[in-house]
């Protein structure tokens, strides 16, 4: 684990492949990282169902409560075809299936609305959130980790490892907690007070009311990316190839970014995501915290009104954009690391 | 170098991996103190079970459930370190019961993760190519849902209460145990002194409970330690998200809610500051334990 393998100057030399060979293998790597990808996805898809129908309670007692207890065997069945929960449960899983294929997600069962229309107004505003904590956190962990390496012990080392002290260990409910209570109680300002502006029609408000909720998921990233980054640095510092290049008289930005920085980067990459799916269930808490209409307030809405539909949907989207990242991530490795390319 | 590290111990024929002598255990202990992470961290969750354990024997200043209608919201002082909430119930004896329940839920859940997690990622690190391959399938699967979500969603379907906040927590982490048993495993498998094992004619199970297991439980010492903070702060959160056990159970993660969406935390501070920093203290003292133990296991990483 602690491995992250640097890539070092000490490739083997049968992995020289001409460029040509390297493309098609490529491919081939995409084609069979798609292939998994999809079978995940089927996968994560009977899981959820599973998860969200074999288990007791459903629409009926939900919308109903106890006096659910009171209904007649013709009572239950009626209900139970209204919802569409009545049918075999493989038979509810293909038609799901179906309907997700076909973009159909179906309808909310507690506001009788299109799924497809909720989750469409919820996930450009998590997408947002995700993006925008994932490049803070960037930001953070590469900077201090970086640079905290590089000069171990001084300054920016020990306040980049007080942050993430701090990232790691403080939950991001008691950050957003403490943020939003600071930001009313002493500058008396709460930008989401207002309803959510999206990004085109009112950009500055959007950015506020962005911005915080942001922050307060790229700390936790931050810090683990940080901490992975100065880790691998440090061990890349080490290496021979380094003291060659240092020795041989290359400038010291060239030695830092050429030699330090690239070959130090896949564990980031890695870290980063891995974090990608902590920020995916992170965005869940802060976007109730700060009141943003995304889709992690929408699952957290619709688990309370046990409205299944909704709740399968926003899941799997969650998971799909996890796995696709993690596809990215890999394919990244391909791009930066030569050796991988042409394994 | 102690016994768990991951490199092929020195032979000692026929007397391989019989248990580790005392030596190694105390050596585990002193090399745990001597990193900075691993002595903060044993101080504080020896601190939060302390707390924990004196809430359980009734150890409460106050019943935690409580409520003095003369003394609401009062800010802390002798008679309540901690201040009252807006019910004139004592912070702080709500704040050791919360700690209590968090543990309990947090020690079922690693126990169901730990559990479930380490047989599978043994099994398919020890036994053939098809099993393994289904087992790291559905790993795979479970690993594509964010371990939170999973949690949220189990809790949804079983409904609210202690035991089935433990089950969903549990689930989430799962697959996180399969896969850092599952690697070194496989690598053991190859190792010398269980080829060695084989060789002799050593029974399956003996190979795996004398020579593969002890070799794991330093790995699984240090996942246990990350997997109980990282259970802390999920029942926390799910708590906060009110998906935690209904009351009366006292939850940390459920005070700071009722704090922060009452608008209680700007003015009565106390009434979100001691249950965060109840949360804060273990998250952190759990994690720097097993960071401590990943150091004091790790003998490159020691050096440091």
């Amino acid at each position: 684990m602690t491995d992250g393998g640097p890539a070092g100057a000490n490739a083997p030399a049968g992995s020289r492949v001409n460029s040509e060979s390297g493309a098609k293998s490529l491919l081939l790597g995409l084609t069979r990282r798609l292939a998994t990808m999809l079978l995940t996805l089927f996968g994560v898809s009977v899981i959820i169902f599973l998860v969200l129908r074999l288990l007791p309670g459903n629409a009926v007692t939900s919308s109903l409560g106890v006096s659910a207890g009171l209904l007649n065997h013709a009572q239950i069945v009626a209900l139970d075809r209204y919802y569409g929960i009545g049918e075999p449960v493989v038979e509810q899983y293909t038609s799901w299936l179906h309907a997700i294929l076909t973009g159909n997600l179906g309808v909310s069962l507690s506001s009788r609305t299109s799924v497809a229309s909720l989750v469409g107004a919820a996930l450009p505003v998590t997408f947002e959130l995700a993006i925008v904590a994932m490049a803070l956190g960037l930001l953070i962990g590469v900077l201090f980790g970086v640079f905290g390496a590089l000069r171990p012990g001084r300054a920016v080392d020990l306040s980049g490892q007080g942050v993430s002290v701090i990232g790691l260990g403080i939950p991001s409910f008691i950050i957003g907690t403490g943020i939003v209570t600071m930001l009313s109680a002493v500058f008396h300002y709460f930008p989401s007070s207002e309803p959510f502006a999206s990004l085109t029609s009112n950009p500055w408000l959007n950015f506020q009311q962005i911005i915080f909720p942001a922050f307060t998921l790229s700390l936790g990233i931050g810090a683990a990316i940080m901490r992975t980054a100065r880790a691998s640095v440090l061990e890349v510092t080490g290496q021979n190839y380094v003291r060659t290049a240092r020795g041989k008289g290359l400038s010291r930005r060239s030695v830092t970014w050429k030699h330090i920085f690239l070959n130090a980067f896949i564990p980031v990459l890695t870290m980063s995501g891995i974090q990608l799916g902590y920020l995916l269930g992170g965005t869940v808490i802060v976007e109730q915290i700060f009141v943003l209409p995304g889709l992690g307030r929408l699952l957290v809405e619709s688990i309370n009104d046990r409205d299944f539909p909704v709740v399968q949907s926003v899941t799997i989207l969650f998971a799909a954009g996890f796995v696709l990242v993690n596809m990215i991530v890999d394919v990244l490795y391909a791009v930066i690391d030569p050796r991988i390319r042409n394994r | 170098m102690s016994l768990t590290s991951l490199d092929p111990v020195p032979p000692a024929p026929l007397e391989l991996g019989a248990g580790e002598p005392a030596v190694a255990r105390h050596g585990l202990m002193r090399a745990l103190w001597r990193s900075r992470n691993g002595r903060v961290g044993l101080v504080l969750v020896v601190l939060v079970v302390a707390a924990a354990i004196s809430a359980a024997f009734g150890g409460t200043p106050y019943d935690p459930q409580f409520q003095n209608s003369s003394a609401l919201l009062a800010a802390p002082s002798w008679s309540h370190p901690f201040g009252t909430d807006q019910f004139g119930r004592d912070i702080l004896s709500l704040v050791l019961d919360g700690i209590g329940v968090s543990l309990k839920i947090a020690c079922l859940s690693v126990l169901i993760a730990g559990g479930i997690g380490t047989i599978a990622g043994i099994v398919a690190g020890f036994l053939g190519r098809w099993t393994s391959a289904v087992i790291m399938r559905i790993t795979d699967m479970l690993f594509a849902i964010p371990a939170i979500l999973l949690a949220l969603i189990v809790v949804a379907a079983l409904g609210a209460g202690w035991l089935n906040s433990a089950i969903a927590i549990g689930v989430g982490y799962i697959p996180i145990f399969v896969r850092v048993v599952r690697g070194p495993v496989l690598s053991l498998r190859e190792s010398g002194y269980v080829l060695a094992g084989r060789v002799l004619g050593f029974s399956r199970r003996r190979l795996l409970f004398r020579h593969i297991l002890p070799n794991v439980a330093g790995i699984l010492a240090v996942q246990v330690s990350l997997a109980l903070a990282w259970s802390v702060l999920a029942e926390a959160s799910l708590s906060f998200l009110g998906l935690g056990p209904p009351p009366p159970t006292a939850s940390l993660g459920e005070m700071v809610y009722q704090s922060a969406s009452s608008g209680l935390a700007a003015i009565d501070w106390w009434t979100l500051a001691f249950p965060s920093v109840m949360i804060v203290l273990a998250v952190i003292g759990f994690n720097l334990l097993g960071d401590g133990l990943r150091d004091a296991i790790d003998p490159r990483t020691r050096k440091r």
